[in-house]
């Protein structure tokens, strides 16, 4: 009848340009530019809200920090890279240049030692600290020495980078790049340096001046003021790159060693599943007995939420992996069970009456008919309860000891990093959806006959390989695409 | 337990895969199936099987994260001593003990006491620090003190160490428990929950109330555990038929943290001590260098002086013996409790002696 309808509309010239055709398959190339679309549209969506000035108030992002004696108000420690409201950031430098003022007060009355030594070495310590963006600017001092010294050295080489550096400003041996620091922080470099340099000229960590000098005021550019939860695409890059390559500003996330752990959940809690459900479920697809004895608890079951578990899994199975593991398997079993069984159910029931009559029974028939019969419906099955097992993984990850990626996403999402939470969660998705594809693929070489050549542009990338793969193993290559070959 | 399913899975694997592979030659191929099966097993429970080390729970408490100097440096392996440290949520922690998972856990001198009433009792062996102002009671930005609570909400961990501050918190201010509603969350999750403006006030430790402070606009600390000093003790608490079968090897680890409050007190380690302890709770170096200040890491001699029996807040017996009084008085628990058994100051005089 529609093929009738379609056939009438293309005499009439109408159809052949359609985008919006009801049940009509789109043309390849068509179907591979939507899925494209479909990727671009969110990612520009999020574009949008990122980098849209309108949408946010404007803020000021820490470039040069600073400790504000005001807790009341500064209790929080601000560092580098930190935003700040606008008006607050001028409250903050307000509140640095009334510290200045007090201290010249004390100084000048004389009772400039409110501090013990050692909290003010350290406080002057961390003003040194605080100047590395600045170096860093002006391509004095190298950050990625870190790499190479060991923590110890590298500060020590920080320090007399900057204590050096202060030196050469206050004598005007040194011009830093335009909009690096204001005249007002160059001034006050000029007045520490000279408290300073009447112990040392060079910095010599057993003879730091030991009383508080000036703080440099805090220095900031002005960005877009985006919510904490909102990271820009391009911030979001730059973090999952720096955190992947091993190099974050969190110290190590060893997030490589991490997603081995994820992955191995999965995979380990999905493979359980199946060792355990397949076949139960070939059994209750096959004998209405098993379908009786088994499947309405499974049923029920299933509606039981396995991280409802969760206490219970830590108290028999300790607390490493294996209740992990169990809490992946629990929650994907059921529907495992049920999924299998029903798809099982479905095998061409002419089969069945046909290896009956041919005198199978039993284990037999199982072997024989039933399991090739329902082997391409059950790989799908399975392919759809992987995902399900993902879904899983990250409720298991956080019972008892946190770990894998989920600790990196819990952690950091707590302490407001979200720009250290996107690439993770889009690892995971990248992880889902390249499996999903690759099965797919797979599927195409495996079980040829049934598809029809309709997969996806990824699955597609995995079909070759996979196909030498089999030929490698079996000697002979299956003949690709559309095939009308088993009846 | 574990090990008894373990052996079940992996027979009943073994069977399956037999079938599967090849149903007639079962014989043939059992050697080989259940050598790929068992090596399965072995890398996917790995660690399991093996002759078990000291297992210990510690959380995001700074006084607690300096274990993680030892960790990384390998001072256990050195002392001798065979100690697994694993990094917990701290209510996770205490309840993965009271499950007996664990053979110690950090935890504070009065949530020992809940523990032992509810689940599980133990031993304070040593006391890592004293809370300095780490613990707070974080409000909102029209909170002026702790008396404009009066009437609303605060969120925090019932039960446990947050709760007892509070409750200081309002006795010092003439307020009774029922002054306030109390929202009962996990430490870690309320700087969160403040962000929402549900609830007036938190009550958390570093690095929680310092991620509020910095992310909730004209949140400030209202009363902290500075107020109170030695009110709360910060402990390593081992279960007592640990303490009695294991004593030489728990007496290894109280030396090993010795060895780290020395480490700390070095001006010239500071740099790197951040490096370690801020890289394990996953905040920038600089960010944590506040919380030492915050925890009082007690040297050898000053945790000596704590150990010995008074009733004020100065000694571990009087705090303790103020942290059972508010638990009985709240419901918290219903009796009180013999708090000697639950202090051990043994090993801590032992290493002073030496």
């Amino acid at each position: 009848m529609r093929r009738l309808f379609y056939l009438t509309k293309a005499v009439s010239g109408k159809i052949d340009s359609g985008w919006f055709r009801v049940g009509v398959p789109l043309s390849e190339a068509r179907s591979t530019f939507l899925m494209v679309i479909s990727f671009l549209l969110p990612l520009l969506l999020w574009c949008f809200a990122a980098y849209a000035p309108f949408l946010w108030k404007v803020d000021y992002r820490i470039n040069l920090t600073a400790v504000a004696e005001d807790k009341e108000l500064f209790a929080a420690t601000y560092v580098a890279g930190d935003t700040m409201e606008a008006g607050r950031f001028r409250k903050f430098q307000k509140s640095i240049r009334e510290d200045n003022n007090r201290l010249e007060k004390s100084g000048t009355s004389g009772i400039s030692e409110t501090k013990s030594p050692r909290v003010a070495r350290a406080a002057n310590k961390k003003l040194l600290r605080d100047f590395e963006p600045v170096l860093v600017k002006n391509g004095l001092f190298d950050q990625r020495l870190k790499q190479r010294l060991g923590t110890k050295d590298y500060y020590q080489q920080l320090y007399s980078t900057a204590y050096e550096t202060w030196g050469k400003l206050s004598r005007g041996d040194l011009k830093l790049k335009p909009g690096s620091l204001t005249r007002e922080n160059l001034e006050i470099i000029g007045r520490n340096y000279k408290l300073m340099a009447e112990i040392s000229s060079y910095y010599d960590s057993n003879n730091l001046f030991s009383k508080p000098i000036y703080k440099l005021i805090p220095e900031g550019t002005k960005q877009v003021g985006r919510p904490s939860y909102l990271p820009a695409p391009h911030e979001v890059v730059e973090k999952g790159w720096e955190n992947f390559s091993g190099s974050s500003e969190l110290g190590n996330l060893e997030l490589w060693r991490k997603y081995g752990e994820s992955l191995r959940i999965v995979f380990f809690g999905f493979f359980m599943a199946c060792v355990f459900g397949v076949p139960i479920a070939l059994m209750a697809g096959t004998f209405p007995f098993f379908s009786r004895l088994v499947e309405p608890f499974a049923d029920f079951f299933r509606y039981m939420p396995a991280p409802a578990f969760s206490t219970v899994l830590i108290a028999v199975f300790g607390l490493a992996e294996s209740p992990k593991i169990a809490l992946v398997v629990i929650g994907t079993l059921p529907h495992l069970i049920l999924m299998v069984a029903n798809t099982t159910r479905m095998v061409d029931s002419s089969l069945i009456d046909a290896g009956q009559t041919l005198g199978a029974k039993g284990g037999n028939l199982i072997r024989k008919v039933v399991i090739p019969a329902v082997l391409p419906n059950l790989y799908n099955d399975l392919r759809i309860l992987l995902g399900w097992a993902w879904t899983w993984l990250v409720i298991a990850e956080l019972i008892g000891m946190k770990s894998g990626l989920t600790e990196i996403i819990d952690t950091q999402g707590r302490r407001f990093h979200f720009d250290h939470v996107y690439p993770v969660i889009f690892l995971i998705g990248i992880t889902g959806f390249v499996t999903d594809q690759m099965l797919a693929g797979f599927r195409e070489i495996l079980f040829p006959w049934t598809s029809g050549g309709k997969v996806g542009v990824v699955a597609k990338v995995f079909i070759l390989p996979g196909r030498i793969a089999k030929w490698l193993v079996s000697g002979r290559i299956e003949p690709g695409g559309k095939k009308e070959l088993v009846s | 337990m574990a090990h008894a399913m373990l052996g079940w899975v992996l027979r009943f694997l073994e069977f399956i895969i037999r079938e599967a592979v090849n149903p007639g030659s079962i014989k043939e191929n059992m050697k080989k199936t259940s050598r790929i099966i068992a090596g399965l097993m072995a890398v996917c429970f790995s660690g399991m099987a093996t002759a078990e080390p000291l297992k210990v729970g510690y959380s995001d408490w700074p006084g607690w994260v300096a274990w993680e100097i030892a960790i990384k440096k390998g001072w256990f392996k050195e002392a001798g001593v065979e100690v697994e440290f694993v990094w917990m949520d701290y209510l996770a922690s205490m309840e993965a003990y009271g499950a007996g998972k664990l053979d110690a856990v950090c935890m504070t001198n009065g949530d020992a006491l809940v523990t032992g009433a509810t689940a599980k009792p133990s031993v304070a062996i040593l006391i890592n620090d004293y809370s300095n102002g780490n613990d707070m009671l974080v409000a909102g930005k029209d909170i002026a003190d702790v008396k404009a609570l009066k009437g609303k909400k605060v969120a925090l961990e019932e039960g446990f160490v947050p709760h007892l501050l509070t409750l200081k918190a309002l006795e010092s201010n003439g307020m009774k428990e029922s002054d306030i509603e109390i929202v009962n969350t996990p430490t870690s999750e309320t700087p969160q929950v403040l962000k929402t403006g549900d609830v007036a006030a938190i009550c958390a430790w570093q690095p929680n109330s310092g991620a509020a402070l910095k992310e909730v606009p004209g949140s400030k600390a209202i009363f902290s555990s500075k107020d109170a000093p030695g009110l709360i003790y910060d402990c390593l608490a081992v279960t007592p038929e640990s303490l009695e079968s294991k004593k030489a090897d728990w007496v290894k680890i109280a030396t090993v943290w010795y060895k780290i409050v020395d480490y700390l007190k070095d001006e010239g380690n500071q740099e790197e001590a951040l490096e370690i302890l801020a890289a394990r709770v996953k905040v920038k170096p600089d960010e944590y260098e506040p919380f030492l200040e915050g925890t009082y890491i007690l040297t050898l001699e000053e945790a000596g002086k704590v150990w010995e029996k008074a009733d004020g807040l100065e000694s571990i017996y009087g705090s303790t013996k103020v942290s059972d009084g508010f638990n009985v008085k709240y419901k918290v628990y219903e009796k009180p409790l013999d708090i000697d058994t639950y202090l051990d100051p043994s090993i801590t005089m032992g290493l002073m002696a030496e």
